[in-house]
């Protein structure tokens, strides 16, 4: 679960921070987090890096999108879109992803990843050994990812949310695959859009570097605590937490703010 | 759960090597120039022209933009170098979109 999606709403209702600014320190972190874990999914071998760099053509143009989009959008609509994503992933935390223990309704293998090699195995400790996979239906996937970048570029998010359901249902690659390469391709998208915000000067250095030390201790502290909670009780909270969030951004977007700056 | 370290890809281990230790030297660059920050907040005069913490978040900030773009260009050149000229492309573009997103930010 990426921490990312929660930077923009606390800086921005609770904060008093300008959207842009927000998001502009939001998607520094999120490169942090996506470069800090890396190492562990690709020694796991759950990173398909073949993949991956494929899907990166998708995310990086969609994020290019974003970028070009940012400036236009309306901010109230930041906000709703925002909201939205905020309740899908409260959705997908309250549906329960399971591994599909077979992928017996294939579409069958995709021939363009045929052709470029992407099919591949990882170690799955419950089959005892290597579990092979195919990917599918590319082309769709593409589409999905292109889409993913551009919000990731526009709300400062990984959109890891965006990205899991289009590995899931489009490549339909396993859970401990899709996890790795999308958390292995977050990093290049998020830095494809904090490239442009950052010689464009919206990323302000005195927001961006305290949210990111902040966030990559909160990343080191959370893995611990995690731990020792049980992953209902942890659902339960996230799912509440992601919701009062997306019910405030809806309020902002309609221009009532709860939390008034008080300064 | 733990595969022996010979399954793991030369270019997969070099990555997560790279990734790891560019995420600690950024991250790192980011704290000293948040500590300095906090700590001339503090002391300095309201006029002080040091810029020297803001500047040190600044390339931490950077680096860690970095990070990702020299990863994608470190596949360019294994790929370029297997002869995986398919891939290579991929990685090109990639590269090229990013500098694409650039260029548009310098605009």
């Amino acid at each position: 679960m990426a921490s990312g999606i929660f930077i923009v709403p606390l800086l921005t209702v609770f904060g008093h921070i300008e959207i842009h600014q927000a998001i502009g320190a939001s998607i520094i972190s999120v490169i942090a987090c996506s470069c800090g874990s890396a190492a562990t999914f690709l020694n796991t071998r759950y990173t398909n890096v073949r993949l991956a760099i494929v899907l990166e053509v998708a995310t990086t143009l969609g994020a290019l999108t974003g970028v070009l989009l940012a400036g236009i959008v309306p901010v109230p609509f930041l906000f709703f879109l925002f909201a939205i994503i905020l309740f899908v992933s409260a959705q997908q935390m309250l549906a329960k992803r399971g591994d599909r223990i077979s992928q017996s309704q294939d579409a069958g293998s995709s021939p363009w990843a045929t052709r470029l090699r992407l099919h591949s195995s990882y170690p799955d400790s419950l089959l005892g050994g290597e579990a092979k996979y195919e990917v599918q239906r590319l082309p769709a996937g593409m589409v999905l990812m292109y889409g993913a970048g551009m919000i990731s570029a526009l709300l400062g998010i990984g959109s890891g949310v965006l990205k899991i359901p289009a590995m899931d249902t489009a490549l339909r690659l396993p859970i401990k695959v899709s996890s790795g390469t999308s958390n292995f391709m977050i990093g290049v998208t998020a830095a494809a859009s904090a490239g442009a915000y950052f010689v464009r000067g919206n990323i302000v250095s005195t927001l961006a570097g305290p949210v990111a030390v902040g966030s990559i201790v909160g990343a080191v502290l959370g893995a611990r605590i995690l731990m020792r909670v049980s992953n209902e009780r942890l659902r339960v909270l996230f799912v509440v937490v992601l919701v009062a969030l997306g019910v405030q951004m809806l309020l902002e977007s309609v221009g009532i703010h709860l939390f008034k700056s008080t300064t | 759960m733990n595969p022996r370290a010979a399954d793991v890809s030369p270019l997969e281990s070099l990555l997560a090597k790279f990734l790891l230790y560019g995420t600690w030297l950024a991250s790192s660059v980011i704290a000293i120039g948040c500590g300095l920050l906090a700590i001339e907040a503090r002391s300095a005069t309201p006029d002080s022209t040091e810029t020297l913490p803001l500047g040190c978040v600044t390339a931490g900030i950077a680096l860690l933009i970095l990070l990702p773009v020299v990863r994608v260009a470190i596949m360019l050149w294994f790929f370029l170098r297997a002869r995986d000229y398919r891939l290579a492309i991929a990685a090109a573009l990639v590269l090229s979109t990013i500098a694409a997103g650039v260029a548009i930010g310098i605009r």
